[in-house]
């Protein structure tokens, strides 16, 4: 797999990490959040006021998929997705990439990784 | 990778493997057996709760049908998480198998071998959509010990679907499992992708990722409806 640059340049000229381009996906095939998704909060965010947000915003100081938060904040899967969709729209959380489903390398990642164990 | 501020310590990525079968063939069990964290259990509104479709009657201490999904995690290493998701019992075609199934590397489907049609769905669900999967026999007990060469006849399966025999209150078992799973989707891809290279040498090595995707956009509306569905939630419970 040739790897050109570090960054690449958009249409309307913002910058991308090329992990971003090349690999990662942040949406199931319906055009939703998958539920694998891992959420972060982003560097130098501040709590939301809203109690189920600031729940959200809490639990993914470490990494949550959005199946995680919905269990975890005892949120329907639908009501997670558009919550931590708006907070990623507004820049508190970051959404993670998930690993495409072709992806070889994982794959001989999570095999060496499981049978280790 | 390039240089960069990329941490993958701070930043995991995910990965999502999926656990089906028929009614009660012991998926529950399965991701329990897998996981490292107590199996967690996420909702979706139905819009109605499937009933009478489900023959319980093999499977004693059985009350009560999953009818949302239960999930389990498994920290591969420090930059890798695998996620273990099995499908709901029932509503079989519902959109919360779309959900789970997309983006999967590949699926294990459970089977009771007294109870062997339960899972045709299953198998149709993860062929059509060209998801790799493997069987697993579930050792009930009383369960005949069928030949497995009998079993892939009467599941109509071809000669590259492995067929393995597990026990899902095993956890050395179910992770055993696992790995043959894993390895059925490696074996999989490598051949997808020696195919693709011979065909075209060029397009295969290019090949890109799904093109660059930004935040979904999320109006007052769907803020609101969410707002209230969670406060309908509350109230009631
Ligand atoms: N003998 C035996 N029993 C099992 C095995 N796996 C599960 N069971 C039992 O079978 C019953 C059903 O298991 P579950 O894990 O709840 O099955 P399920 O597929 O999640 O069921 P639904 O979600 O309702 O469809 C439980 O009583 C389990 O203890 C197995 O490998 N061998
Ligand atoms: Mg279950």
């Amino acid at each position: 797999m040739g790897n050109e640059d570090d960054t690449e340049v958009l249409e309307d000229g913002s910058f991308t990490r090329p992990y971003f381009l090349t690999q990662g996906r942040t949406r199931s095939d319906a055009g939703e959040l998958a539920v694998e998704a891992m959420v972060a909060v982003s560097a130098g965010s501040t709590m939301p006021a809203d109690h189920d947000l600031a729940a959200i915003y809490s639990l993914c100081k470490t990494p949550n998929s959005i199946a995680e938060i919905s269990a975890k904040c005892s949120m329907p899967l639908g009501v997670a997705r558009v919550l931590v969709a708006d907070l990623w729209g507004a820049g508190t959380l970051e959404v993670l990439e998930t690993t495409r489903s072709d992806d070889i390398a994982i794959v001989r990642r999570l095999l060496d990784g499981i049978r280790n164990r | 990778m390039a240089s960069g501020t990329d941490n993958s310590t701070a930043r995991p990525v995910s990965a999502k493997v999926v656990i089906s079968g028929g009614f009660g063939v012991g998926k529950t069990t399965f991701v329990s057996a897998v996981s490292e964290i107590a199996p967690l259990r996420t909702e979706a509104k139905m819009t109605s709760a499937a009933s009478g479709v489900d023959d319980a009657t093999f499977v004693q201490q059985k009350t009560s049908t999953t009818v949302a999904m239960d999930f389990g995690k498994i920290t591969v290493d420090q930059g890798l998480v695998l996620y273990v998701f099995g499908t709901p019992g029932q509503d079989r075609f519902g959109f919360m198998w779309n959900d789970i199934t997309a983006g999967a590397l590949g699926a294990l489907i459970l089977v009771d071998t007294r109870r062997l049609d339960e899972c045709f769905n299953a198998i149709d669900f993860f062929e059509q959509r060209g998801v790799p999967f493997i069987i697993g026999l579930n050792q009930f007990d009383g369960a005949p010990a069928h030949d497995v060469n009998d079993i892939r006849e009467a599941l109509d399966l071809a000669s590259s679907v492995p067929i393995v025999r597990t026990d899902a209150r095993n956890a050395d078992e179910a992770l055993d499992t696992l790995v043959q799973l894993l390895s059925h989707i490696l074996t999989t891809l490598s051949a997808k992708a020696a195919e693709e290279m011979a065909a075209a040498p060029q397009a295969a090595a290019v090949a890109a990722g799904p093109e660059q995707r930004p935040a979904p956009v999320v109006t007052n509306d769907m803020r609101s409806a969410a707002m209230s569905a969670l406060a309908a939630e509350r109230g009631v419970s």
